[in-house]
């Protein structure tokens, strides 16, 4: 969703003036790909099921409010955008939406009154989604959905953010894929996983960079840029595919583990990633995590080994591992804790040994390695000085319910240390990325936590 | 500035807090390098003991834990101001235990607390007892004695040969553990002034993080302290 | 006028190990559960948090981890002539508070009792004679077999996450694990944790003397670990902060590692802090109970909470005093054996040997509660009670624990307490020390029980709990045999100075050091309800919807740390009212 502010400054790149062509031609909606039956009726559960894996309550939900009811408050120097209350009361919310209107919503991210909804709704990737999910999420939402009357606070940009008919332009250059989705995995369970990668899913809206004009690059896996990894406010959603990617060196089971649960032998999912385990990918069936793991691995044609479950033991020791070739002697100088070492390393010694090891590498679904580690190495630094700043946290979910928090050492650790700590860091262990200064420390210190 | 009398002079106790920086070299972190050089012991106003209370407690703990030798004495380690802080604080007032009445001060010492005063009130009516005993035996309050005498007094002491009221009868026992305490805990607490006594005995402090370290049988740890804070030695 | 709570299926009596069992299993069964507790919420973050719960002097001298005498404590007498008085500051053992009770802060240890323990009158009955068993001693079997409880110490073992090396699988003997313990079904759940120095030096002279030395049964991860709950463990850095601390790491077995995530997620189960339950009430026939009435220190008002089933899981000696104060059985009387509430409380009978080695270093800060080698050569089921003179027995451990200087700062004897000689000493010596502990049985006497005290009050104006106890020579003769074992295998690893520690006949108890929070019985299990306070569902005879579980089941108190025995119970007694309560709500013996 923080991708939506530099998408309006994309906006602002095509000019007023060209939109004035438009502003008055009406707004038409795309045709459904599949088209059903009147009488079609999904499963029991489908439309429930649905949601889960489209995220909708992550956006659609205040922090104290009830689910899918709004209000969610998205705070821009624009001004703030609030999420839309998409119960179906008839006051407040959708209830008097027709399933064309929902269609349209979803697919061409227009309303019923013909008004452009900011890409913030992330109809670029829905619009992938089958005729039969969205008819099932729309039932779902209209039987299924207690009504709740939440008058949510208007969203009011500045000028010329304000003027919504600008996105018609945008959408021009965004939505040249047709609705539909169009399977191009060779195996049944990697299609799966492309279906819910791509659309309901929508990866690619952090995952895969931007255009000049802040629209995804890469929507679907024909796509050469599909996943190659993007940044949001200062974020990197790390690529899933290639050979920098961290993840495509974890085996499908890990993957899958880690969506499922947010944590695997290597990783733990905070931060955004951390709020789509916790309100979507939790909820899904193993087969579908597996799916998308599947896929992800399979991306670049590899062979994929599928697992039959995720976490399926009933009780599991997991040995930490030792350190690789790359990070022995980073390891054996701070085994040795001799007094005369770098500060960077007494301060690692001082602060982060004690879980991440000498090695760098952690333990398994509960330490992160450091060595090797996307967030770590990012072109961003802002994540890693935030997470020495102002610590993590991964949810616990219905398979690993333990909340798993690291705290932050804001308080015990001044610029100059963190800026030493984490250039130390990202050159340990084999870790090649660049310094990191005071300076940066002390933006990301002013600007708080929770950022 | 002048001397108190009974303690070491001031130019040994600057040349321990110089012994001190050296030991904790330029490592101090920002927020240790910012904060204002602790008023000197003789310039500190305490916040709980009077001025003739904190005379002895500088008086007492210099002999405690004197400043000869190797390691810092508890007047390096700032051990009076710890002493201070603590009795002006919930353990001074007892705020965690149980002091309802009746109270049989006189019961035998396994039965444990039974005084009706708790460690600030143990202090306050001890040391004028304890001085007065001084006074009587050495003809001067005990922070005027030589070393040698206050040495003698505090054995005294802790043998129960004072004759300290029932009442506060632990005083000696409360003394010295507090004056450990203040040696040995955290520098947070006022105490342990830079460290200086973990340096002394190889403890790491804070650090708690030696996972690689059960298994180098036999090999000394070699690196120095680090405090709650994040300053390091 | 108290104000009322919905009623509940269950109410449980805080949220310590057992509790958490009791909440976690019974919500499988649909039930709606509340559990009320007395003190504060608490979990790994932000509670325990690196670094300042790395904090000698807060909690290891402090003890801002523990029950407040303030707030509840005992009166102690060591006989039934003496007056009793309150043990207003903390010494010899230390209560928990808040979520995750004692199960926050102890060490980690966690024994299955031999199966000799759990039948040892007649073990003894058998091998001796009940003729030497001596006078005033309450010797007793449990009601339940080390074969019954055996599947409920292998799953308690894996809710915990216990690091070790089986000695005895099925029947059958394994090398380098404990060959004197009960079978188990399975190894333990995680690999020992690595041996520190002392840990490898005692096992080199064990060895040397034949016994037969093994890795300490550790609630303290050796590697990531992951439960059957889902929850999980990271591996322990042997930072030296178990005891008297809150794990920073997630490495100590707890309820907060082991249970409590995975219990907050249940929909039908709910817990409220700082509610303090003032006693248990039962219905006008006196046979069941209505529910409970507890304080709530929030709202400054006395709340009633109905529930069908009651569940009594608060320490030991917190749920004896709940019993006594609520009319759950009659007290205990010594002189005429009637009665049972308060009967047979137990201890532990500890010692041990330091040695010095001016050269040798041995890091004493890099070690956890539960690290060590231990030796069973000297246990219960190894010593021959008709020739000794004694009834009991004792395991020796050898490894780092803490090495925190405040409190751990051996010294030879001789060495002064304070003054230059002492500043010199703790120099010298400060890490170039070693010791062995002997953790021996502490069996029930009628001297030692526990009752409601005649003079002093709690704040809610009810009676403390006095407890009646004493050293007994049956203990401090096993205790001297130790001694007179240990020293020769001390001295074989030829210390520059060694010193033994251990009670000697004539000992009194001392309230002041610490000693053990091994506080047991008061409300233990029996076969009928004359002779103990539950059956061996834990389930109290005088009222069958109220089950009392913990240490105070324990008829006498064994040689081992009691966790793992307190573990298996709660299991046991859940999974009876699961499978034979629920459906049929009754006395079920």
């Amino acid at each position: 969703m923080k991708t939506f502010l530099r998408i309006i400054a994309g906006l602002v790149v095509l000019g007023v003036v060209a939109l004035l062509a438009f502003i008055f031609v009406p707004v038409q909606r795309s045709a459904p790909a599949t088209d059903l039956a009147a009488d079609w009726q999904p499963e029991p559960g489908q439309g429930e099921y649905v949601m889960h894996a489209s995220d909708c309550v992550a956006c659609h939900t205040s922090d104290e409010g009830e689910s899918m009811a709004g209000g969610r408050a998205i705070a821009s120097p624009m001004g703030t955008i609030w999420s839309t209350n998409i119960t179906p009361d008839k006051d407040t919310g959708i209830g008097n939406w027709s399933y064309a209107d929902f269609r349209g919503a979803m697919v061409d991210g227009v309303t019923p009154n013909g008004t452009h909804l900011y890409p913030a709704m992330p109809y670029e990737n829905y619009r992938l989604m089958k005729e039969e999910d969205l008819r099932a999420l729309y039932d779902y939402i209209m039987t299924e959905v207690p009504a709740v009357s939440n008058k949510v606070q208007e969203t009011k940009l500045s000028f010329p953010f304000n003027l919504r008919f600008g996105i018609r332009a945008w959408n021009w250059l965004a939505l040249t894929h047709e609705p539909g989705f169009t399977p191009t995995s060779s195996t049944e369970a990697e299609t799966r996983g492309q279906y819910l990668v791509e659309g309901p899913g929508h990866c690619a809206a952090c995952h895969s960079p931007r255009t000049a004009f802040m629209s995804q690059d890469g929507i679907t896996a024909s796509d050469e840029s599909f996943l190659t990894g993007g940044v949001i406010d200062g974020w990197n959603a790390p690529a899933l595919r290639g050979a920098e990617s961290a993840p495509q060196q974890w085996s499908t089971e890990e993957l899958a583990l880690y969506l499922a649960t947010g944590r695997n032998a290597h990783s733990a999912a905070n931060g955004e990633m951390g709020l789509v385990v916790e309100h979507s990918l939790q909820y899904l069936t193993d087969e579908d995590n597996i799916a998308m793991a599947a896929f992800l691995k399979g991306i670049d044609g590899a062979d994929v080994d599928l697992p039959d479950t995720i976490a399926a033991a009933d009780h599991r020791a997991m040995e930490p591992a030792p350190a690789d070739a790359a990070g022995e002697a980073t390891a054996t100088m701070l085994t040795e804790a001799n007094p005369d070492i770098s500060l960077g390393a007494r301060l690692y010694l001082d602060n982060c040994s004690a879980c991440h090891f000498v090695t760098g590498k952690g333990a398994p679904e509960i330490f992160p390695e450091l060595a090797h580690n996307a967030l770590v190495t990012g072109s961003e630094t802002k994540p890693l000085i935030s997470v020495i700043l102002n610590g993590a946290e991964v949810p616990g979910t219905a398979k690993r319910p333990m909340t798993l928090r690291m705290q932050g050492y804001a308080d015990r650790l001044s610029d100059d240390e963190v800026a030493e700590l984490a250039s130390f860091v990202r050159s340990a262990w084999g870790n090649d990325a660049g310094a990191v200064t005071a300076a940066d420390v002390a933006a990301v210190r002013a600007a708080g936590a929770g950022h | 500035m002048t001397d108190i009398p009974g303690l070491p002079s001031r130019r040994s106790f600057l040349k321990a807090s110089a012994a001190g920086m050296a030991l904790s070299g330029l490592a101090l972190p920002a927020s240790a390098q910012n904060a204002p050089a602790p008023v000197p012991l003789d310039q500190y106003q305490p916040d709980y003991l009077t001025a003739d209370e904190w005379a002895f407690v500088m008086a007492a703990t210099a002999r405690l834990i004197p400043s000869e030798g190797d390691g810092p004495g508890a007047l390096e380690a700032r051990v009076p101001v710890f002493i201070d802080l603590q009795l002006a604080g919930d353990y001074g007032t007892a705020d965690d235990w149980y002091m309802e009445g009746p109270h049989d001060a006189n019961a035998e010492p396994a039965r444990g607390w039974q005084t009706p005063l708790n460690p600030a009130e143990v202090y306050r009516q001890a040391i004028p007892a304890f001085n007065a005993w001084c006074e009587e035996t050495y003809q001067a309050e005990f922070a005027a004695l030589e070393p040698a005498q206050q040495d003698e007094a505090l054995t005294a002491l802790q043998k129960g040969e004072v004759g300290l009221p029932a009442e506060v009868r632990d005083f000696f026992t409360i003394l010295l553990a507090n004056t450990k305490e203040g040696y040995f805990a955290d520098p947070q607490y006022g105490g342990n002034f830079e460290m200086q006594s973990w340096v002394y005995i190889g403890f790491p402090g804070a650090r708690a993080a030696f996972r690689e370290w059960p298994t180098r049988h036999n090999v000394k740890y070699p690196l120095g302290p680090v405090s709650i804070s994040g300053e390091r030695a | 006028m108290a104000r009322q709570e919905k009623k509940k299926d269950v109410v449980i009596v805080g949220l310590g190990w057992t509790g958490s069992i009791a909440g976690i299993e019974l919500c499988r069964e649909g039930l709606e559960i509340v559990a009320l507790e007395r003190g504060h919420d608490q979990s790994t973050v932000p509670n325990f948090e690196y670094p300042q719960q790395i904090d000698e002097l807060k909690y290891g001298v402090r003890l801002k981890m523990m029950q407040k005498p303030s707030q509840q404590t005992v009166t102690v007498r060591r006989n039934d002539g003496e007056t009793a008085l309150p043990y207003r500051s903390l010494g010899s053992f230390l209560p928990g508070n808040g979520v995750g009770g004692a199960g926050t802060h102890w060490n980690g240890l966690n024994w299955r009792p031999q199966p000799e323990e759990l039948r040892l009158r007649s073990y003894v009955a058998e091998n001796w004679g009940e003729e030497i068993i001596p006078e005033g001693m309450n010797l007793g079997d449990y009601p339940v077999s080390y074969d019954e409880m055996e599947p409920f110490f292998t799953h308690f073992e894996k809710v915990a996450g216990i690091s070790g090396k089986a000695g005895n699988l099925n029947g059958e003997i394994q090398e380098g694990g404990n060959p004197f313990e009960g079978w188990r079904s399975e190894d333990y759940p995680m690999p020992p944790t690595a041996t520190t120095y002392d840990s490898s030096k005692f096992q080199e002279a064990c060895l040397a003397a034949g016994y037969h030395p093994f890795p300490a049964p550790a609630g303290i991860a050796s590697t990531a670990y992951t439960n059957p709950y889902g929850m999980q463990m990271g591996p322990c850095n042997f930072c030296g902060f178990c005891e008297r601390y809150g794990c920073y790491q997630y490495s100590k077995s707890s309820p907060q590692t082991a249970i409590l995530d995975a219990l907050k997620m249940q929909p039908n189960f709910s817990y409220r802090t700082e509610s303090e339950v003032l006693r248990v009430e039962l219905a006008e026939d006196g046979k069941t109970a209505t529910g409970v009435t507890y304080w709530d220190h929030k709202a400054g008002e006395e709340v009633f909470q109905p529930a069908d089933i009651v569940i009594l899981s608060s320490y030991q000696l917190n749920n004896v005093h709940l019993m006594l104060l609520s009319g759950l059985g009659e007290a205990y009387n010594p002189l005429t054996g009637m009665g049972t509430l308060g009967k047979n409380y137990a201890y532990q009978m500890n010692g041990g040997v330091s040695m010095f080695f001016k050269d040798e270093n041995f890091n004493p800060f890099v070690g956890h509660g539960a690290n060590g080698m231990c030796i069973d050569d000297f246990s219960i089921n190894q010593n021959d009670f008709g020739a000794l003179g004694f009834i009991g027995g004792s395991y020796w451990r050898s490894g780092t624990f803490n090495g925190q200087p405040i409190r751990n700062m051996p010294l030879p004897k001789g060495t002064p307490s304070w003054g230059a000689g002492w500043k010199e000493g703790i120099g010298e010596w400060y890490g170039h020390a070693m010791s062995i502990g002997s953790h021996g049985s502490h069996m029930s006497y009628a001297n030692n029980h526990l009752d409601l005290d005649p003079t002093y009050k709690d704040k809610h104006g009810r009676p403390l709990m006095r407890m009646t106890f004493n050293w007994q020579d049956n203990d401090l003769k096993m205790n001297q045999y130790m001694k007179s074992q240990m020293e020769p295998l001390a001295a074989s690893l030829n210390p520059d100075v060694m010193q033994s520690g251990f009670k000697g006949l004539g000992a009194q108890y001392d309230v002041r050091p610490y000693q053990t929070t091994h506080n047991t019985g008061g409300h233990i299990m029996s076969a009928n309800p004359t002779q103990g306070a539950v059956n061996k569902f834990s389930q109290t005879w005088k009222a069958h919807n109220v089950f009392a579980m913990g240490a105070g089941n324990f008829v006498q108190n064994t040689q081992y740390n009691p966790t793992g025995l307190v573990g298996g119970l709660a299991y046991h007694t859940v999974n009876a009212i699961r499978t034979q309560y629920l459906s049929n709500p009754r006395p079920l013996v």
